[in-house]
């Protein structure tokens, strides 16, 4: 009965998602286009691609505060996960090490190459944190990294550091007019300083999202 | 431009620096940073104040100086002014209670500190945004850091409740951003500013599905009747200066968002369905007072106190008009309520952390050996009882005139019976205190609560009695509108 209820329920809520995008997809294209302002204004960004336009310099308050989501999730991992005693890790499969090996150290330079990548083509500090993170989970899976206690001083340093460079950036542009107002000439210098710092702490902080609970 | 000291983006880097460098310090540490912190913050705030409701505008910084729609702003309002005004003047106080209720034992609390900082950052952000999708980011914020709270160090049940608390958070913020992403594909904005002359123009039905999807979602968030069943446990659980942050602020922070959209971009959309909001509210105040008059726990009993007070914030949405009362009304039970459920959730922290037990039958005798707590107790209860002057009275009074000048006679029913039925549980936890005498061992418990504990809920009790001696001002602060 309860299961039929949430069946329906959610068949239902599904047409009326469906009907709404179908409606969208007829409507004139909207009033706002935010896609030219983009465009318009890219030559200020500092940088050539327009995500990383949008992200760090547009909208780069909205990263901001994501960034503080992340650094607030695994605060929130740490403050519920058991503190010390952590199992050393289990693999012992010969292969698998072997490729963890071969394959961890393309990955950093994969990471350093994303980064970099990011001013003029899809790439950026998120996508490069992501394969650091994922290294390092291999590495745990493979039985060569064990599970994280309880982070000390070098290791907070690195979870927050991305994120504090960031607010410092944030707030010492205030001095140019108003909060992360990059000057047109600096902004692409600034903004490769924020994202080489992101690049560190987040991938610290996806890896640590596994390996403090491991 | 903007001088650097813009109070707008400090209140929000602020909280951000100190909640990063007390993680840096490490577990339990960052107390003092917190406290000066959340001073200089309460500085900022009062200053923003002034210069809202002295310039009777609103004030406005423009991240990046690009401007909405490419950029985000960021608006201070009267309302917004009196919603940061009363989070500092709520956070001080706590903070430094929490001090002294950690001493005791430190490692229960090892992330208190940033996570308070994060929570706070999250608050002023929400409270200053003026861009739908900026809003989301700052909700995961507030639910996330307060999630935390609930759930850190903690045993079994505070886990439970804090997983029980994050799925309808979770649920909260995801129907809010699947309403976000309905209205960017119809507008290709989601600045607030732009949006609502355009959906004032036409509004095509995906318009209506993402105004109910947000709207819904934050009633989850805010622990509307009957979507309230996270809160008890979450809230009761938690140790008594997260409940009281909680209480006082996090569940205000969706029900402003809601009142921003109502009166925004959704106004053209919402006048016919405003009774519904209105009945929800007066369930939430009857059901919730029926409930606290039955609690067993002392913490369980203010926590369904609280859901009985959203209640009248809900109260306003039919009354909402050009002369403002409703709104007046609305945005002074926030601030009554923050302080006073703020002192009571402190006051009975400090009464558990004495008599060690947390039940209302527990507190039998506690009036000799803590006048101060209990004094805070009954001033908070008179506040949320709507006796005068407390502020808790003057926004029921400007509710029931608002409600009489438009003929809405069984909101001022509602209104009264809520106010008897608070009256009952608040005089049962103090007829427990002063006239039943303490059983058997209990008579000799010697050791008294820390000062710290007892003034710091006194001080909030007596500024949410006291709020309604000086309510003239902050109902000028709260007539400041957005303006063109």
């Amino acid at each position: 009965m309860k299961r039929a209820a949430i069946i329906i329920f959610a068949a239902l809520f599904a047409f009326v998602l469906i009907v709404a995008m179908l409606e969208l997809s007829a409507l004139p294209s909207p009033k706002v286009n935010l896609p030219a302002a983009v465009a318009a204004n890219m030559a200020a960004s500092g940088v050539e691609h327009p995500v990383t336009a949008v992200l760090l310099n547009f909208r780069g308050y909205d990263t901001l505060l994501e960034i503080a989501v992340l650094l607030l999730v695994l605060l929130v991992v740490l403050a519920v996960s058991p503190r010390e005693g952590k199992a050393p890790a289990a693999s012992h499969e010969p292969v698998l090490q072997v490729l963890a090996r071969v394959a961890v150290p393309v990955m950093l330079l994969a990471a350093v190459y994303l980064l970099w990548a990011g001013a003029h083509r899809p790439g950026g500090a998120f996508q490069a944190g992501a394969v650091l993170g994922a290294a390092a989970v291999l590495l745990h899976l493979a039985g060569l990294l064990p599970g994280w206690n309880a982070p000390r001083l070098f290791m907070r340093a690195g979870l927050a550091g991305g994120f504090l460079v960031f607010l410092v950036v944030a707030s010492a542009l205030l001095a140019n007019g108003a909060l992360l107002h990059f000057p047109p000439e600096f902004a692409g210098a600034l903004i490769l300083l924020i994202e080489a710092g992101l690049t560190v702490s987040l991938g610290l902080i996806l890896a640590g999202l596994f390996l403090f609970l491991a | 431009m903007t001088e650097f000291f813009d109070p707008l983006a400090w209140l929000i880097l602020l909280p951000l620096f100190w909640a990063s460098g007390a993680f840096l310090l490490g577990p339990t540490r960052g107390a003092r940073l917190a406290i000066v912190g959340v001073a200089a913050q309460l500085w900022l705030a009062i200053d923003l104040a002034v210069k809202v409701g002295d310039g009777g505008t609103a004030i406005r910084h423009a991240v990046g100086g690009w401007g909405a729609p490419l950029g985000i702003d960021l608006i201070a309002d009267g309302l917004a002014a009196a919603m940061l005004l009363l989070t500092h003047m709520v956070a001080l106080p706590l903070l430094l209670y929490a001090r002294g209720y950690f001493a005791a034992d430190a490692s229960v609390a090892r992330y208190f500190w940033p996570l308070s900082g994060f929570l706070l950052a999250g608050l002023n952000a929400l409270f200053l945004a003026a861009d739908l999708f900026n809003l989301y980011v700052t909700l995961e914020i507030v639910g996330l850091a307060a999630v935390g709270l609930v759930a850190a160090g903690g045993n079994a049940t505070q886990i439970a409740a804090g997983l029980r608390y994050l799925f309808a958070t979770l649920i909260g913020s995801g129907m809010y951003l699947l309403g976000v992403a309905l209205i960017y594909g119809a507008y290709g904005t989601v600045s607030i500013a732009t949006l609502t002359p355009l959906i004032n123009a036409s509004a095509a039905s995906a318009v209506w599905i993402a105004a109910a999807l947000m709207l819904l979602g934050l009633m989850l968030k805010t622990a509307l009747f009957p979507f309230h069943y996270w809160l008890p446990p979450a809230h009761g659980g938690a140790p008594a200066p997260v409940s009281a942050l909680l209480s006082a602020l996090v569940v205000k922070a969706s029900f402003y968002l809601i009142l921003r959209l109502w009166l925004g971009p959704f106004a053209p959309l919402t006048g016919t369905i405003a009774w519904l909001p209105a009945l929800l509210g007066s369930a939430a105040i009857l059901w919730g007072s029926w409930q606290a008059i039955r609690a067993v726990r002392l913490k369980m009993l203010v926590a369904y106190s609280t859901i009985a007070q959203l209640g009248y914030l809900f109260l306003i949405f039919p009354l909402l008009g050009p002369d403002g009362l409703a709104l007046q009304a609305g945005g002074m039970q926030v601030v009554a309520h923050g302080l006073a459920k703020a002192a009571m959730f402190a006051a009975a922290g400090a009464m558990i952390h004495v008599t060690g037990r947390d039940a209302v039958a527990d507190v039998a005798g506690v009036a000799s050996r803590m006048p101060v707590s209990l004094f805070a107790f009954a001033l908070a209860g008179v506040t949320l009882m709507g006796l005068p002057p407390s502020g808790g009275f003057l926004a029921k009074w400007l509710l029931i005139d608002a409600a009489l000048t438009q003929g809405q006679w069984w909101l001022v029913a509602v209104i009264i019976a809520g106010g008897l039925l608070a009256a009952i549980y608040v005089f049962r936890v103090l007829r427990q205190a002063f006239l039943v005498p303490a059983q058997g061992e209990r008579r000799h418990l010697s050791h008294r609560a820390p000062p710290l504990l007892e003034w710091t809920a006194f001080t909030l009790a007596a500024a949410s009695v006291l709020l309604g001696l000086r309510g003239v001002d902050l109902l000028r602060l709260l007539a400041v509108g957005s303006g063109p």
